[in-house]
């Protein structure tokens, strides 16, 4: 750049161009504030230090859970049980959502509209209609597939309401679930939930059976963030998650993905 | 024709045919043998009946309480609403005008009683059977109040509504006309026929047509509880008009709900087009309402599913269910003061939770729209309920175990499968979890369990059934919490006791 000094109407038409890339690559990212994880490794990695509000957020399970989304619905409970005044539209095509097991995880039942649907059209329907209502904190869908027009038509009407959508995908097929994991979204994030085994208690406080829940959290894909992952684990039913203090085989740090380049974030 | 017990027989005739001598009822043979030319179709009963239905329904534009009568008659209630034509006279001719636009030979009759109309529209002048449509209008067919009696007397005794049998039983006597039997002393007719049977039938039907017996007409749907018509000039086909004719009779009803007071649950929009079929529009709301553009936005959402067809003439918006509605519930729509967030169990929604409800329910059926109602109920799948959003909040919601206390460790699923899922399962001691099972083709090694939490039968409930319905040794269920080898956790439970028949195992939900 030195070589080649830009004249001062250059530069400033630079940045400005700079301004609109950025803009038009993060069209109203963080207008509506964040959530934080309060968990501070994971807070530094999203933009804002949170999980960006008014936007569209996609949780895949891992395994054989991409059939139930067990711990993705879990992991969600926790975040629509800390937005805001309102209720959460929860969206589905099979009915095994649980209300005592969305408790557990900080999610008051009686919070939750659902509604049942047989097509992934009409939960797409019905999640934007959601998105635009008044008095709903949060809608939580659970689709197989999602066209790349309709993520971005959801994302836009979070952007427009400010109501977080949180999209849980369910594959009920090895071929619906090859066609889908891969396939690039409108979502600012996209999360990846698995169960990990449990730890076992401290000697001294010693309780016999399954610990604490415990998840591996991919952060697969963010905007003006990296790939990474944490393990955490479930504490209580305050919808709260926190470092899995680990053995040593399973350090607590956030741990890079392997596919992705040069990022390392240090342990919180 | 119609093909009774092998024998073909003459089900119906045109005017032409009739003037041959040719009958309803007459075998076709002999029909044949008078007129060797006659062109038969087979007769298509359910057809007519349905095609009936769908005239009667068309009729619901003179009154709401309209139904078809037999296999060739419909029946229709005009008190309170003749004067809307501007009398029974008009209503008589509008009702035959169209009627014959459409095509369709009919005899009307307006009278006191339904068995007085039923005798004069198909009795009265029988002479001029061959046109029937020329007698629709005359003045002579509309009973004048408190006439009935002298209308029916001339009328042969089968306008009575009267089985043939007793018809037959009636002339054996020399009882021909209805003036004959209403002459005859009530006594004398019992003495003749028993105290039962005949007579009975005779002197109901009797006391039935001359108005001293009730006789009620089933309509022939649901009667709504408010309705509002809305007739034009000229039929109309455009979407944009039918929009506008669902607007305004939209501000119509809600103006006569607002003065009563009341909101309505469902609406039903019928387009009655001049072919005389009728395209309905049905929505529910969640809750009662009268909020016009709220209402009007659902009907109009739903208008391409209307085909006008050659044109649309009237337009009836009825209301049904039909529930009290507080006024300041709707004329102040902003939330209360206060920021508690709405809960579904509250009686506030919040501004724009209702119409919300409404639009998914119109769509997705208000079915489908459900809220997870916590019971106190240790069984699992009665602990949460799922329970329409559209029905009022459960008068008194138990609190959730735990609810209030301290944050516990998740100890149900987040995933409850209904019915469990059967799993084939090893395992070691009677009071053991298992060690491996298979569930969705795929083997689980167990790591770790907790349990067993023994559920059985709430005891206090006779119609408690579980799995295999009450008092079965399966209705005894362990539950364990079990973690695979790769983390994933599960809900499995033991249905039955150790023993013979071996218990059965199944994963009942997945934790998160």
């Amino acid at each position: 750049m030195n070589n080649y000094p830009l004249s001062m109407s250059a530069a400033v038409n630079l940045i400005a161009l700079q301004d609109r890339i950025r803009r038009i690559e993060r069209p109203g990212a963080l207008r509506h504030g964040v959530l934080p994880f309060r968990v501070e490794a994971i807070d530094r990695t999203l933009p804002g230090g949170g999980l960006a509000l008014g936007a569209l957020h996609e949780i895949l399970g891992h395994g054989a859970d991409e059939e139930d989304a067990a711990a993705a619905a879990g992991f969600a409970a926790g975040i629509a049980g800390r937005l805001g005044a309102g209720i959460v539209l929860w969206c589905l095509k099979r009915g095994d959502l649980y209300g005592p097991g969305l408790a557990g995880h900080g999610l008051d039942p009686a919070r939750i509209a659902l509604v049942r649907a047989k097509r992934d059209a009409d939960i797409l329907w019905a999640l934007e209609e959601g998105l635009r209502t008044q008095g709903v904190a949060a809608i939580v869908g659970e689709i197989g597939r999602l066209p790349m027009v309709a993520g971005r038509r959801l994302q836009l009407a979070a952007e427009r309401s400010g109501v977080t959508a949180l999209l849980l995908r369910r594959w009920h097929t090895g071929d619906e679930a090859a066609g889908e994991r891969e396939r690039p979204s409108a979502a600012v994030t996209r999360w990846r939930v698995a169960a990990l085994p449990s730890l076992p208690a401290p000697e001294l406080d010693y309780e016999p059976g399954i610990g604490e829940t415990r998840w591996r959290v991919q952060l697969l894909r963010c905007r003006g963030g990296e790939p990474v992952q944490w393990n955490l684990e479930v504490a209580d039913a305050s919808g709260l998650v926190r470092l899995s203090a680990g053995l040593a085989d399973r350090p607590a740090a956030p741990q890079r993905l392997a596919a992705e380049p040069q990022v390392w974030r240090a342990a919180g | 024709m119609i093909a009774i017990g092998g024998r073909q027989l003459i089900a119906a005739v045109n005017p032409a045919a009739a003037a041959k001598g040719i009958a309803a009822g007459m075998p076709l043979a002999d029909a044949l043998s008078f007129l060797p030319g006659l062109a038969t179709r087979p007769a298509e009963l359910a057809e007519d009946a349905a095609a009936l239905r769908r005239l009667a329904e068309w009729c619901s534009r003179y009154s709401p309480w309209t139904a078809p009568d037999g296999q060739d008659g419909i029946k229709i209630e005009i008190t309170g609403s003749a004067h809307l034509w501007g009398g029974e006279a008009e209503l008589a001719a509008d009702l035959s005008q169209r009627l014959a636009r459409q095509g369709i030979a009919h005899r009307l009759a307006i009278a006191d009683t339904l068995g007085a109309a039923w005798a004069v529209a198909r009795f009265a002048t029988a002479g001029a059977m061959a046109n029937p449509c020329r007698f629709a209008a005359e003045a002579g067919n509309i009973v004048a109040p408190g006439e009935a009696q002298a209308a029916l007397a001339p009328l042969p005794v089968a306008a009575l509504r009267l089985d043939p049998a007793l018809v037959e039983g009636l002339h054996r006597v020399g009882l021909r006309r209805i003036g004959e039997i209403v002459a005859m002393p009530r006594a004398a007719l019992a003495r003749r026929f028993g105290p039962d049977g005949l007579n009975n039938t005779v002197a109901r039907r009797l006391d039935q047509a001359l108005g001293e017996l009730p006789e009620p007409l089933s309509p022939l749907g649901e009667t709504p509880s408010r309705r509002v018509r809305l007739s034009l000039p000229e039929p109309i086909s455009d979407p944009a008009d039918l929009a506008r004719a669902a607007e305004r009779l939209t501000a119509d009803l809600v103006t006569r709900l607002a003065r009563e007071g009341m909101g309505a649950r469902r609406l039903d929009l019928g387009f009655h087009r001049v072919d005389g079929r009728v395209e309905h529009i049905s929505i529910g709301t969640a809750r009662p309402s009268r909020d016009p553009a709220h209402l009007a936005k659902l009907l109009t959402g739903k208008l391409d599913t209307v085909d006008p067809g050659l044109g649309i003439e009237d337009v009836i918006l009825a209301a049904f269910a039909a529930e009290k509605l507080a006024a300041e519930q709707i004329e102040s729509p902003l939330p209360r003061t206060g920021a508690l967030p709405p809960s579904l169990t509250g009686e506030d929604w919040g501004e724009g939770l209702g119409p919300l409800f409404d639009r998914l329910g119109a769509k997705l059926g208000l079915d489908t729209l459900v809220r997870l109602e916590p019971r106190a109920s240790h069984i699992p799948e009665r602990a949460s309920v799922a329970s329409p959003v559209s029905d009022s909040p459960h008068p008194n919601p138990l609190p959730l175990a735990g609810e209030g206390a301290a944050p516990q460790k998740p100890s149900r699923p987040v995933r409850l499968f209904q019915p469990p899922e059967p799993v084939e399962a090893f395992w070691v001691l009677p009071d053991d979890p298992p060690f491996r099972f298979t569930w969705r083709r795929r083997i689980h090694r167990v790591a770790q369990a907790d349990g067993p939490e023994r559920i059985t039968e709430e005891w206090w409930r006779p119609d408690g059934e579980l799995i295999d319905g009450a008092g079965s040794p399966d209705a005894i269920r362990d539950y364990y919490r079990v973690e695979d080898a790769s983390g994933r956790r599960f809900w499995l439970f033991r249905a039955g006791l150790p023993g013979n028949p071996p218990p059965r195992w199944f994963v009942h939900g997945v934790f998160a």
